[in-house]
């Protein structure tokens, strides 16, 4: 395997690694600042994604971002799964490793998908000790994701901002700040933008992701559906820029994961993104 | 919304509610009630439909990943039919969905068992076969020239290690032939099931899934290679001759399916 590029990723905007992809990214003219792939395609020795990843990583700095963990889940981690990521991160050496502020399984069954927490002190501590968990196992600092979410619970004491700056304090871990998914919960669950950003601890937020939702009719209304489709929305734009202004420049990235478009819809968003950074660090200057 | 905090379901009650409202058709009063009171139940019990389908969608896109042969040829609408079914016995049991398809085969066998369709439980086991090969890790192959560097007498005491990559599967039915009609698009070609058994061997050359379809002598013989006997003694057990083997060899080192030869004094 060629030796990996190594240092922090810079602020400026990446793409998700997708395997139509794969050749193209290599050679493109105007490749992108960074790259980000999901952990959980790494896990095997072998096969063309793990081809394709050794030989981007040469290239590009890396973030390794895992859909699987489900930190938050009552039940006990999956020690295979997490060894699995520890082998990843050792084989790829990403810059930056996240997961998300969820939970996956329950009495044995994995869902697959990124589940909600609710808002309570009991699963603020619970995350924050399998963060601990996670951090002391890979020996390094991972980021968390806010989450978008489709219900609340009634059960919930905090607000999602506050939940976050909790898990930072206790946990020692970063925040990847997710504006499209606080778009869709602002939209679906009446999450206070304003309130949630300025909850949010400043030196803790290490990378952006921006991403297209869906609308679709769920009963009696309609809901945004973090689905990583499409482009991101004008109304995202605008909060992205908010963002940048309340905690400056941090390492973004488009994700694009389903309906993959041609490598060059993918830059071109990127782009957009790098412009808006632009002008944050030279209104700072 | 908010409760005091005695009043708080603790985490594992809340997510074993909302599991069973996710694995059900319809969630249950009471699980609504624990996870979004009394006043928003309703709403709740519409937006778990979210969670309900995706569920739902990434078993089954892993697993038509896994098996899109064998869902060419039953059809969409029997092959939803056979994973909720076997979803209900078998749900996912890792983070990984690579996992999720890997009891199907024998679950088939067992659904499949005195209808006439058993030779589909097969097929599975050629895609799985073929799965396991492509996430297995590739080692640089050695050439047949490597076979001269050892003294004749030596040879029947030497033993091959194999592409990590190659996987083995014997079926009564022509699954090879299914499955190499399927490559060409055909999905639809019927099966002459008395064309009889096929022998399979799966392996990743420069990064595809190759499927090889051998006789059966010689499958015997490289399965017995594979689980580490020497060159004599595989050709024995097999009960077959050294022109078999040497058969056999040139073709497995000129697919590059042999990374190793192995002396009882040294290797290369």
């Amino acid at each position: 395997m060629p030796a990996p590029v190594r240092g922090a990723i810079p602020a400026q905007a990446g793409i998700g690694l997708r395997s139509p992809h794969h050749e193209a990214i290599l050679n493109t003219a105007a490749p992108p600042a960074w790259l980000e792939a999901h952990t959980e395609n790494y896990f095997h020795a072998g096969g063309p994604a793990v081809r394709a990843l050794e030989r981007a990583r040469a290239r590009f700095p890396l973030s390794l971002h895992g859909v699987g963990l489900g930190l938050g889940s009552a039940d006990p981690i999956d020690r295979r799964h997490l060894e699995c990521v520890r082998d990843a991160v050792r084989r790829y050496e990403p810059a930056l490793v996240s997961e998300h502020a969820c939970w996956g399984h329950v009495d044995g069954e994995h869902f697959n998908d990124l589940l909600p927490l609710p808002y309570t002190e009991e699963a603020v501590e619970h995350l924050a000790a399998r963060v601990r968990e996670v951090q002391d196992f890979l020996g390094r600092q991972i980021l968390v994701e806010n989450l978008s979410a489709y219900v609340s619970f009634a059960s919930s004491q905090l607000s999602e901002g506050e939940f976050l700056a909790a898990l930072v304090e206790r946990s020692g871990c970063g925040l990847l700040l997710d504006v499209n998914n606080a778009y869709v919960n602002a939209a679906n669950l009446g999450l206070d933008l304003d309130a949630f950003f300025a909850a949010l601890p400043r030196h803790a937020i290490q990378e952006i992701h921006l991403a297209g939702h869906a609308r679709r009719r769920v009963g009696s209304r309609e809901l945004l559906i973090d689905d990583h489709g499409s482009a991101v929305c004008d109304e995202v734009w605008v909060l992205y820029e908010d963002v940048l202004r309340r905690f400056g420049p941090v390492p973004t990235l488009i994700e694009w994961d389903n309906d993959v478009p041609p490598l060059a819809t993918l830059l071109a968003e990127a782009a957009r993104a790098d412009q808006r950074l632009e002008r944050c660090r030279a209104a700072a200057a | 919304m908010q409760q005091p905090r005695d009043a708080v379901p603790n985490l594992k009650a809340l997510q074993a509610a909302f599991g069973r409202s996710v694995r059900s058709v319809i969630a249950d009063d009471a699980d609504l009630q624990l996870l979004a009171g009394s006043d928003d139940a309703t709403v709740f019990g519409e937006r778990i439909d979210v969670y309900r389908n995706n569920a739902w969608q990434f078993f089954l896109t892993a697993l038509e990943c896994t098996y899109p042969v064998l869902r060419r040829r039953v059809g969409t609408d029997f092959f939803r039919q056979l994973t909720r079914e076997y979803r209900a016995q078998y749900p996912s049991r890792r983070g990984d969905l690579h996992w999720i398809g890997a009891a199907f085969p024998a679950w088939l066998a067992s659904r499949m068992a005195d209808t006439g369709y058993e030779w589909l439980a097969d097929l599975a086991r050629l895609e799985w076969a073929c799965e396991a090969s492509v996430a297995a890790a590739r080692r640089d192959p050695v050439g047949l020239e490597s076979l001269g560097r050892f003294d004749a007498d030596l040879l029947p005491h030497l033993a091959l290690v194999l592409q990590p990559s190659l996987q083995l599967v014997a079926s009564p039915f022509p699954v090879w032939s299914v499955w190499q009609s399927n490559q060409c698009g055909d999905a639809s070609s019927p099966i002459d099931l008395d064309t009889g058994a096929e022998h399979c061997v799966v392996a990743c050359v420069a990064e595809r899934v190759a499927v090889y379809r051998l006789e059966a002598d010689d499958h015997r013989l490289l399965q017995l290679l594979c689980e580490g006997m020497s060159l004599g003694a595989a050709t024995e057990a097999a009960a077959t001759d050294a022109e078999a083997l040497g058969r056999l060899l040139g073709w497995a080192f000129g697919e590059g399916l042999v990374v190793q030869i192995v002396s009882p004094f040294r290797s290369s």
